[in-house]
């Protein structure tokens, strides 16, 4: 009797065991999925876009999939080159389109790996117009070179497909308080007494932004040093390859400091430093006004007219903005920008019509017309004025360089960022910061 | 396809297996005599969840260790200064990690002390009134707040506005009544904003600290405390002397579990300042390591957090199990 007992229990607690697996996992189990094989009539994107830039991108979409009926599978994934990396690693799926690695050696990698298939076939014979219409900038390696990874072009041939970019290190002001003209040179800048426009100090600033704070600040150092000390000590400090010590880079950090002094800046260095970017230029449009002019990139419009709705500010009437002006006359073809792109993962009929379409200017256009930003296509026109003016700097540009930090080692670009923040805090530590950044330097390239 | 085949596999094909294993297993055990049936049977049953704890906990483990031994492309064992430990060579003498280092010494020794220390203070408090439920409500709300949630409200109270304009920074706001400037509270360095940060932690932590030392006081019999009371003890001599060293267990299993907490502290950094202005910890390095593929280095860190907490481990583990036989 017992050990009937005993053999039926067993088998009760098995089943009971494995039928609960069985429903626990089935439950779980959902979803999942993705495309496959070689679909004319599917294609998946990954993009980090969300919010305004999602339903943009979504407005660029919707000609296509009418007209050619082919379906689109937007995720915003805002890890996406990670997951992407470990799909590469592990030899899962893809996504057909998503963005390029910002990694420079991760580029080279995923070309010689074949994961990311080249623009030249996947435009075809619409690639030359791809090139012709593209702002120069963001298709050309500098000086003939064959290779720039940080513009998605290895050997030769190109991996990336631009289809917008932003232009940083503009310097914007309210209109009704700076009267005067724009400034020459960065010390005509500097020079500027803004109470003679009844602002209270020359520069705001705000370096908050949660976990990335400091970001701010290294776009206003990055457009210093490439304009300073030009794009190849810029780009080899990118690289790992100019210490911070080194006397450019110093130099880079001396000037910056002239914007962020307790004399310069509105509310002193802890206001700068415990305000968001986002907030930043809420001060220029106070009575009186806190301060003349705010350095941010072009997207910063939607924030001064979301923080002051009542006033119902207009682009070009209300507030403008004038190019970085010139730090040293031999770089001012250096403009600071940064682009998004799409990469192709798979090649498949339906992902080489989309990248066709998305190099298009009809498709470009709407994302102009959307606003917030400037297409890759030289060409487009803009409503605001803002960003008709940013074009004219866009194309304007010999090099558009990329933001230094975030093409730096995770861990480099974070003490980049933070001494910032510590030197706005303490100027006194200059020395020590950078010294302590070669440490960092050596460190985060070498991996032993 | 691929991912929905193992998906299939994963979520229908392992609990088949297991199903499998058991009965056929069993089918074999029965036919075994006796004495060997009733030694097999155990190890046999066993036998899959040791299985999925090597593989789920062991392995990764191991691996970690192995990890923290690599070079940065796991091609080779690391080289450098300390051989194949450079990547500790790095943790033990990189200013940062040294950084981190002190600010976690201080989170073990802060963190855990004022948590205990206010949780057993409030626990035997509000002990003796009658609005004892909702007193300890009060101060168990922040402990179900998750601590990213926590880090923000804190953001807010800590925020600092100019000198001279009104300060939406709760604590800011304050000062400014009794006509003090505003204090960047996460940007002082090294003291204040480390302790802001450690504030926080305790702030989330003091509710959970005084709801298990008051279970464990309302199992004091009361007929001890009447027998102080009757030998003509005051009230500090009975908290000191009497009820003190009968919580003791209890405030060691509480104490231990907060030094851990304390050593894996992530998210309040992470969130509130992500390190900035010298207020990194262990944790918040190994993932910045992480982040910029040095596994080695991460492994290294978590290798020696791992090392760190194994003894408090064994600490708790001890005294449960002497609870357990004094039951």
């Amino acid at each position: 009797m017992a050990e009937v007992f005993a053999r039926l229990s067993s088998r009760a607690i098995a089943l009971g065991l494995g039928t609960l697996l069985l429903v626990g996992a089935c439950g779980g189990g959902g979803g999942g999925g993705g495309g496959g094989g070689a679909s004319t009539t599917d294609v998946t994107v990954w993009t980090a876009w969300g919010g305004a830039e999602l339903k943009a991108f979504k407005d660029v979409l919707a000609p296509f999939q009418s007209k050619t009926g082919i379906k689109v599978h937007i995720t915003t994934n805002r890890d996406s080159t990670n997951q992407i990396a470990n799909g590469i690693a592990a030899g899962t799926d893809l996504p057909d389109i998503a963005p390029g690695p910002t990694d420079p050696v991760q580029v080279k990698d995923w070309v010689t790996k074949g994961a990311l298939k080249p623009i030249e076939t996947a435009l075809g014979s619409g690639f030359s117009d791809y090139v012709s219409n593209t702002y120069s900038a963001l298709i050309t390696p500098p000086g003939g070179a064959t290779d720039d990874p940080y513009i998605g072009v290895i050997g030769g041939k190109h991996y990336e497909l631009m289809v917008k970019t932003q232009v940083k290190g503009l310097i914007w002001y309210n209109k009704k308080v700076f009267t005067g003209q724009a400034p020459k040179s960065f010390d005509d800048l500097l020079a500027i007494n803004p109470s003679q426009y009844g602002a209270q100090k020359l520069f705001c600033a705000g370096f908050e932004s949660g976990a990335a704070s400091g970001w701010p600040a290294s776009d206003q150092i990055d457009n210093i040093i490439m304009r300073q000390s030009g794009d190849q000590v810029y780009t080899s400090w990118i690289q790992g390859k100019t210490k911070f010590t080194d006397p450019a880079i110093k130099l880079g950090y001396q000037t910056f400091l002239k914007e962020v002094s307790d004399q310069a800046v509105y509310g002193g260095r802890n206001t700068a430093l415990s305000t968001n970017f986002g907030k930043a230029g809420d001060p220029m449009f106070k009575t009186p006004a806190g301060c003349l002019f705010l350095e941010q990139a072009t997207f910063i419009t939607s924030f001064f007219q979301q923080d002051f709705a009542s006033l119902n500010l207009k682009a070009g009437t209300d507030f403008d903005f004038f190019a970085h002006p010139s730090v040293n006359s031999q770089y001012d073809g250096n403009v600071n920008g940064f682009y998004d792109n799409f990469s192709m993962y798979n090649d498949t009929p339906a992902a080489r019509q989309l990248m066709q379409y998305m190099a298009t200017k009809d498709a470009q256009q709407i994302w102009a017309n959307d606003g917030g930003t400037l297409g890759a296509i030289k060409s487009l026109t803009y409503n605001d004025p803002v960003f008709k003016r940013a074009a004219d700097v866009a194309s304007g540009a010999k090099n558009l360089l990329v933001t230094a930090g975030d093409f730096m080692p995770s861990d480099m670009q974070k003490a980049f960022w933070q001494s910032l923040l510590n030197v706005t805090r303490n100027p006194g530590s200059l020395d020590s910061e950078l010294r302590h950044l070669d440490q960092v330097q050596a460190a985060a390239y070498t991996s032993s | 396809m691929d991912q929905i085949i193992t998906a299939v596999v994963a979520v229908i094909g392992v609990p088949l297996v297991l199903l499998g294993y058991i009965i056929g297993g069993e089918k074999v055990i029965e036919r075994l005599p006796g004495r060997l049936q009733d030694w097999a049977r155990p190890y046999f049953w066993a036998l899959p969840a040791v299985g999925f704890a090597t593989i789920f906990m062991v392995y990764p483990m191991a691996r970690t260790v192995v990890i923290s031994l690599r070079n940065q492309a796991d091609s080779d064992w690391a080289s450098g200064a300390w051989g194949v430990f450079a990547n500790y060579h790095y943790f033990f003498t990189f200013p940062d990690t040294l950084t981190a280092l002190r600010n976690s010494v201080a989170w073990l020794i802060f963190y855990t002390f004022f948590a205990v220390f206010l949780g057993l203070v409030i626990a035997i408090l509000v002990d003796r009134v009658r609005y004892e439920s909702l007193a300890k409500i009060a101060i168990f709300l922040p402990v179900p707040i998750s601590a990213v949630a926590a880090s923000i409200i804190w953001k807010f109270m800590f925020d600092y506005q100019t000198p001279g304009t009104p300060q939406t920074g709760t604590l800011n706001a304050l000062l400014g009544i009794f006509h003090r400037d505003p204090t960047p509270w996460l940007i002082d360095e090294p003291v204040v904003n480390n302790a802001a940060l450690i504030f926080v932690g305790i702030w989330t932590a003091v509710g959970f600290c005084m709801v298990i030392i008051s279970a464990s006081l309302k199992a004091i019999s009361s007929e001890v405390l009447e027998a102080a009371r009757i030998d003509g003890a005051n009230e500090f001599q009975i908290v000191r002397l009497v009820v003190t060293p009968l919580l003791w267990p209890t405030i060691t299993v509480v104490g231990t579990t907060m030094l851990i907490n304390a050593l894996k502290t992530f998210d309040i950094v992470y969130v509130m300042t992500n390190g900035a202005y010298d207020t990194d910890v262990i944790a918040t390095r190994m993932f910045s390591q992480m982040q910029s593929a040095h596994y080695g280095r991460a492994a290294a860190v978590g290798v020696v957090l791992f090392v760190a907490i194994v003894p408090l481990l064994i600490v708790n583990i001890r005294r449960f199990q002497q609870q357990e036989e004094q039951r």
